[in-house]
């Protein structure tokens, strides 16, 4: 019951002189380091210096960070051409450890890290932590999974850094969650989204809101509205904020939002970040949405280039209400490769959270898309619990209930839509990335 | 007046099955149900005999369940008897969603259940009728 209201909120900046740089001096230190950072890539990755010279670009015509535009893009499957250990810019024996997801297609996408990579990587999530009001004296309960996925280890070497206590509980098994969050006396919580809004349903469930000494949560890995942030708010009386990163790039602690909530800032000192259009590669203007693109400045172990991200989101340059320079990345309308063209018209996940959210009540905002094809139309079913509190004795008002939600789907996404309503609690919770969307056409 | 419980269910395999075997585990006796067919989910109505232990029991495992209050009334065994009561509903515009009926009463008189517009009414019309209105204690 600790949260802060905005009112006496006390902004915290970890690293003052980078966060709060003139776009004149971080484009400086950027240009540096890209410099040194092209040529190390150059001489020691023959992937990159091959995708240079097929490009005509040397090291010498990279001056500056606006020269960035010339270099060549890298892709996840340059990744899995390269997989595992193909573009290290370094010697094997100096990598520390490695990081990887899953990819959809069997072979994980992976990423090595030396010691000083696992420093930065450490300190920008001390950076993220701080952000979100946290310091040396909190006890960070970290149910995101441990191992290969970046969340367990990425919160727990913010943990270190920044000298709070970490609680490495992993993922799963919610009742000793909720036991260890209220005896060890958790200050803040991390884990995905998803599971964010499910711990705080089952601590509301079983009466403990008020027995936590929570004041934050710490949720990324998976695209989610600023409905279901506010729904977990006020569930928990705490604040929550927006983390992002990807294991390729370093893993969570790219960027966070700050508790104005109008973006989220990227360490843009080492990891900078642009914005194309997916079709032609043109850079996107501040407010205009197109797919995020890394190129990492001070990663030694395994650099990445113009790394596309598949994320789609809109970037805005200039000062935030809480003092940061940081350009800030905004909430992500989805990924190039969860968006679903159903009858022509470009459907996200995130869309059907917001509608179902908007709605106010009647069903939960848990939910599964199916998308079919009968007869070769596209057609898109949407799995809705019913809420406990809109549950009527009659047939008659569930229909009209499931006409209500067929009705809210169809203005939100543009395409008419079945809705099955389904009992609570049967859509799966997950506790790494939910899955939102099964794709059952045959292309 | 009678308790009924009105649980959620999906029209799929088991999913009855899924409310009795939780009320067996708490103990409870089912003395009625009925469940109409509906193309994806439907409404499992029950009667028994702890209705405010069997909403908690089963709400905490994740039913939905609504506790409604229904009108009960002995049904006697001769011709034309149902549709009498039916004919006094009707006379006085009460309309009647669903009705169902229990038997085990070891030896009494059969229950209808109905759930109307107006249950309060509703009984008293069926009572200045002339039939036996059953209670949540006289089952």
């Amino acid at each position: 019951m600790a949260g802060v209201s905005l009112e006496n909120w006390q902004e915290r900046i970890r690293d003052p002189k980078i966060e709060c740089m003139s776009r004149d001096e971080m484009s400086a230190l950027q240009s540096e380091k890209l410099v040194k950072q092209v040529k190390r890539v150059y001489e020691n990755v023959p992937f990159y210096r091959r995708k240079m010279q097929q490009k005509g670009v040397e090291p010498g015509d990279i001056r500056g960070i606006e020269d960035i535009g010339k270099l060549p893009f890298t892709t996840k499957e340059d990744l899995r051409d390269n997989y595992p250990f193909g573009l290290l810019a370094v010697p094997q024996e100096k990598i520390a450890r490695v990081q990887g997801t899953s990819g959809t297609t069997g072979k994980l996408t992976l990423a090595s890290y030396t010691k000083y990579d696992v420093e930065v990587w450490g300190e920008c999530v001390a950076r993220a932590l701080t952000m979100a009001g946290l310091t040396s004296e909190d006890r960070i309960h970290i149910c995101y999974g441990y191992g290969l996925f970046t969340g367990g280890m990425g919160l727990d070497y913010g943990a270190m850094q920044l000298g709070a206590m970490a609680i490495p509980m992993s993922a799963g098994n919610t009742q000793r969650q909720m036991m260890c969050m209220e005896d060890f006396g958790a200050t803040a919580f991390a884990c995905t989204p998803s599971y964010a809004l499910y711990l705080a349903e089952s601590i509301q469930e079983a009466g403990l809101v008020d027995r936590m000494q929570l004041k934050a949560g710490i949720h990324g890995a998976e695209p989610w509205t600023e409905e279901m942030r506010r729904k977990i708010e006020d569930i928990l009386h705490i604040n929550c904020f927006d983390i992002y990163g990807l294991c390729e790039v370093t893993g969570p602690g790219v960027a966070l939002d700050c508790i104005h909530h109008e973006g989220l800032h990227v360490y843009e000192d080492h990891f900078y970040p642009e914005l194309i259009n997916p079709a032609t590669y043109e850079p996107c203007a501040d407010g205009e949405t197109g797919e995020l693109v890394f190129t990492t400045l001070s990663k030694e172990g395994m650099p990445l280039i113009r790394y596309r991200t598949k994320d789609l989101t809109s970037m805005t340059h200039g000062t935030c209400k809480c003092g940061r320079t940081l350009v800030r990345i905004h909430k992500f309308t989805g990924r190039t490769d969860d968006m679903k063209v159903i009858r022509g018209v470009n459907v996200f996940p995130t869309q059907v959270e917001t509608a179902l959210l908007s709605m106010g009540g009647g069903v939960a905002p848990h939910y599964l898309m199916i998308v079919d094809r009968e007869n070769n139309m596209d057609v898109l079913t949407v799995m809705v619990e019913v809420d406990e509190r809109y549950f009527s004795d009659e047939i008659r008002k569930l229909d009209e209930l499931k006409n209500k939600v067929a009705a809210v789907l169809k203005q939100a996404l543009g395409v008419s839509v079945r809705v099955k309503l389904v009992e609570p609690k049967t859509i799966q919770r997950s506790e790494g990335k939910a899955k939102r969307v099964i794709d059952n056409r045959q292309m | 007046m009678i308790k009924q419980l009105s649980v959620f269910v999906e029209n799929k395999p088991g999913s009855l099955m899924e409310v009795t075997s939780k009320l067996t585990e708490a103990h409870i006796n089912i003395r009625a149900v009925a469940s109409f067919d509906t193309p994806e989910f439907g409404i499992l109505r029950l009667v028994v005999d702890k209705p405010t232990e069997a909403k908690g029991y089963l709400t905490e495992r994740g039913f939905v369940v609504r506790v409604n209050d229904v009108i009960g009334a002995e049904l006697e065994d001769k011709k034309g008897n149902l549709n009498q009561m039916l004919a006094v509903l009707a006379e006085n515009s009460i309309n009647v969603r669903y009705i169902y009926s229990f038997v085990i009463r070891e030896g009494r008189a059969p229950v209808l259940v109905f759930s109307t517009d107006d249950y309060e009414k509703a009984a008293s019309i069926l009572k200045d009728a002339g039939v036996k209105m059953v209670d949540e204690s006289d089952l």
